[in-house]
């Protein structure tokens, strides 16, 4: 019990801390973050785009005082530009200036660890202080990649054949994010927790666009997001995230909007910031847009649930 | 969770561990023992946060993220699931609607094997001849009707079993699309692209590179043959005719759709592209598709739609290697020879026709007879086992 309450401290603190540098997260979000750093355990995050999974790798480090390193990876992504690479040029440079004194320069010097050019991954794992590694989009990296990786995300080492093994100073807290465009290996999953970012519910989407911005009207927040909320359960091929509604509010509060506009044609022009493909565009009319701000979720014949019944 | 209090925390959660693991869930020795730590940090009595820490580590993906709560509450607190659960995690037959359907189609596919060996479409099958005789619209319902007078047990359990896929099965379907997408042959290309472990040496961008060193070429740059993905179409025919096959044929599309970036038409007398459909994952989609679906349904002008997919949608990709599947069982209302000279003209883009038919036996259709010699494979599909039958055939 005594644990426990220590426990709910830690977890409480981090979820304020996190809240002072503008990332409001769920309990269990903090909770997962929270244990994630216990139990000394790399994060998977998964989700649709815009939901935040960036967001709390920076929000995590700033709360943290901590030093984020980023690795955005893409196709094609190799060891070279992801862990180390040998600093060749000066390398041959440091031969070549010894080179009158024969003798005097050996492999193992020129193999040493200030030849070593350091790349995301073992930046992270080098750092004295603490450090949060964020794996952007492993989803793009080649299967290769996601194998290799492997071996850092569960030991937290790595292994540079001509020097040997190097072993992480200070585990960093590693957070992964997924969009989901490809299956991630079960052995990658295994090592790591997870957590699912859904889009966030009302309270909280309003919480978090006022934090964001303070300035705009309580009144247009609000009934910003009800339409934002109810848009997301559209039919659309590309739905807004957090990113977009932010965008959003704060378009319509520079046009000095003290609340949704009555007049449909202006809403529609503003709309580029919810609604980034043509065909979503195109199928949003006057009519439709008019029905979600008033809240009427008729849907052909059917008359749906309430957007505020939505599941959290 | 205190309704097992006999029992040491660590079996408790074997007990939890083994229903986690029945609905799919990889929590092995490692997972339980995460969770007890976990349990152990977090304070068992915060029921909360420990829901949350277990949730972390037991799920794996989005599907399990979000079977969880149930899960979690079946095992520990049965009394706020509706009805009476036991704690072994099986429900009775009826509270839970995938269980039913499961233990239904378990029932049903042990009591229906033995009188239907090797007969895997019943309805279209025995339909076959009366259909050939020339009017499909008017001949195809009659007999769908005759059957289902004959079992009319069967044929509403039969039609209900292809509207009704659980979440695995579905998990299943893609899988296979995957392997099948994995087998399908490249196209070689002329053209190179660098790659680490190469064929052929790049001497341009070697020699570039050699310029940071002096000129010596300490990092050759290799390249590879470049291959591209071969195109795949797949036209779904949802006339009357093949209404109890259609669900199966546009999953199978979906998946496709999907794992391999195929283009989806359907067509009955007229044809119509449904791949923006089939790439979006939700609900109002699977309801659009059905509606589609449900507003077909008259004659099948096979061989106009399949002229017009060559002249109209898929003109500029149907190239060389692009792999057409046809998903029906060859009835047109069309003039039987016309269906060969559309396949002909299919062929002569370079394109490869593969006929997928519901029957065991290739359809006995005059149309399709006469157009055989411009098909390069039959392939009966009639269920997603037949699929994975002929997974190795498919290149």
């Amino acid at each position: 019990m005594n644990m426990g309450t220590a426990h709910q401290n830690n977890d409480r603190l981090l979820r304020e801390s996190l809240q002072q540098v503008g990332y409001l997260a769920d309990a269990d979000l903090a909770t997962t973050v929270w244990l994630a750093g216990e139990l000394e355990r790399p994060l998977l995050l998964e989700g649709d785009a815009g939901v935040g999974k960036t967001a709390l790798a920076t929000a995590l480090a700033q709360a943290k005082d901590a030093v984020l390193v980023r690795l955005q990876c893409f196709e094609g992504l190799d060891l070279a530009q992801a862990a180390y690479e040998w600093n060749y040029g000066r390398q041959l440079m440091a031969i070549r200036l010894h080179d009158c004194q024969p003798g005097s320069v050996k492999e193992a010097d020129v193999f040493s660890r200030d030849f070593l050019l350091e790349r995301p991954l073992l930046k992270a794992i080098s750092q004295d202080g603490p450090c949060v590694l964020l794996i952007d989009e492993i989803d793009r990296a080649d299967e290769a990649f996601e194998a290799f990786l492997l071996e850092v995300l569960a030991d937290y080492q790595i292994t540079v054949p001509e020097i040997g093994t190097l072993r992480a100073r200070n585990i960093p807290r590693v957070i992964l994010t997924s969009n989901g465009t490809r299956e991630l290996s079960d052995a990658l999953r295994r090592r790591c927790l997870y957590h699912y970012l859904d889009y966030p519910t009302l309270a909280r989407e309003i919480a978090i666009v006022k934090t964001a911005l303070p300035e705009a009207d309580t009144r247009l927040v609000e009934e910003a997001v009800q339409f934002v909320q109810r848009l997301r359960n559209e039919d659309l091929s590309k739905i807004p995230g957090i990113a977009e509604t932010l965008d959003w509010v704060k378009a319509l509060h520079r046009m000095h909007h003290h609340a949704l506009p009555e007049d449909m044609a202006v809403l529609l022009t503003t709309l580029g910031c919810l609604l980034k493909t043509r065909e979503d565009r195109f199928g949003l009319g006057a009519d439709r847009a008019r029905q979600l701000v008033e809240g009427r979720r008729t849907v052909g014949v059917a008359e749906k649930a309430p957007a505020n019944a939505a599941p959290s | 969770m205190n309704h097992t209090p006999a029992l040491a925390p660590s079996e408790t959660l074997a007990g939890f561990a083994a229903l986690l693991r029945d609905h799919g869930l990889a929590v092995g020795v490692a997972e339980q023992r995460a969770m007890l730590q976990a349990a152990l940090i977090v304070g068992g009595l915060q029921e909360q946060r420990l829901r949350a820490a277990w949730r972390a580590i037991a799920c794996h993906s989005a599907r399990e993220w979000r079977l969880w709560p149930e899960l979690f509450d079946r095992y520990w607190h049965p009394e706020r699931l509706r009805g009476t659960v036991r704690v072994s995690g099986q429900t009775r037959p009826g509270r839970d609607l995938r269980q039913a359907v499961q233990q239904m189609r378990e029932q049903m596919d042990t009591a229906q094997q033995p009188p239907t060996t090797g007969k895997t479409a019943p309805q279209t099958a025995t339909d076959a001849p009366h259909a050939v005789a020339g009017d499909s619209e008017a001949g195809t319902p009659r007999a769908q009707g005759g059957a289902s007078r004959s079992e009319p047990q069967m044929e509403a359990l039969h039609q209900r079993d292809g509207q009704m896929w659980l979440p695995q099965e579905l998990g299943a379907l893609q899988r296979l699309a995957r392997q099948i997408t994995a087998r399908l042959r490249p196209l070689p290309t002329r053209r190179w692209k660098n790659a680490h472990p190469g064929q052929r040496l790049d001497l341009r961008q070697t020699l570039r590179r050699s310029v940071a060193w002096g000129g010596e070429p300490l990092a050759p740059a290799w390249q590879i043959k470049r291959v591209v993905p071969p195109r795949l179409f797949i036209l779904a025919d949802v006339s009357r005719s093949m209404e109890s096959h259609a669900a199966l044929f546009l999953r199978i599309a979906r998946a496709f759709a999907l794992e391999a970036q195929a283009r989806v038409f359907v067509f009955h007398t007229r044809l119509a592209e449904v791949t923006p459909l089939m790439q979006r994952d939700s609900a109002a989609v699977q309801e659009k598709i059905n509606a589609v679906t449900a507003g077909f349904g008259a004659g099948t002008r096979i061989a106009s739609s399949l002229g017009e997919f060559a002249r109209v949608h898929a003109r500029a990709q149907l190239r060389r290697g692009a792999r057409v599947w046809v998903l029906s069982d060859g009835f047109d209302t069309d003039e039987s020879e016309n269906l060969a000279i559309a396949l002909q003209a299919l062929r002569a883009h370079g394109a490869r026709i593969t006929w997928f038919h519901p029957t065991r036996e290739v359809p006995a259709a005059a149309a399709l007879q006469g157009a055989r010699r411009h098909i390069d494979r039959f392939i009966p599909l009639a269920s997603v086992a037949d699929l994975a039958a002929v997974r190795h055939a498919l290149h």
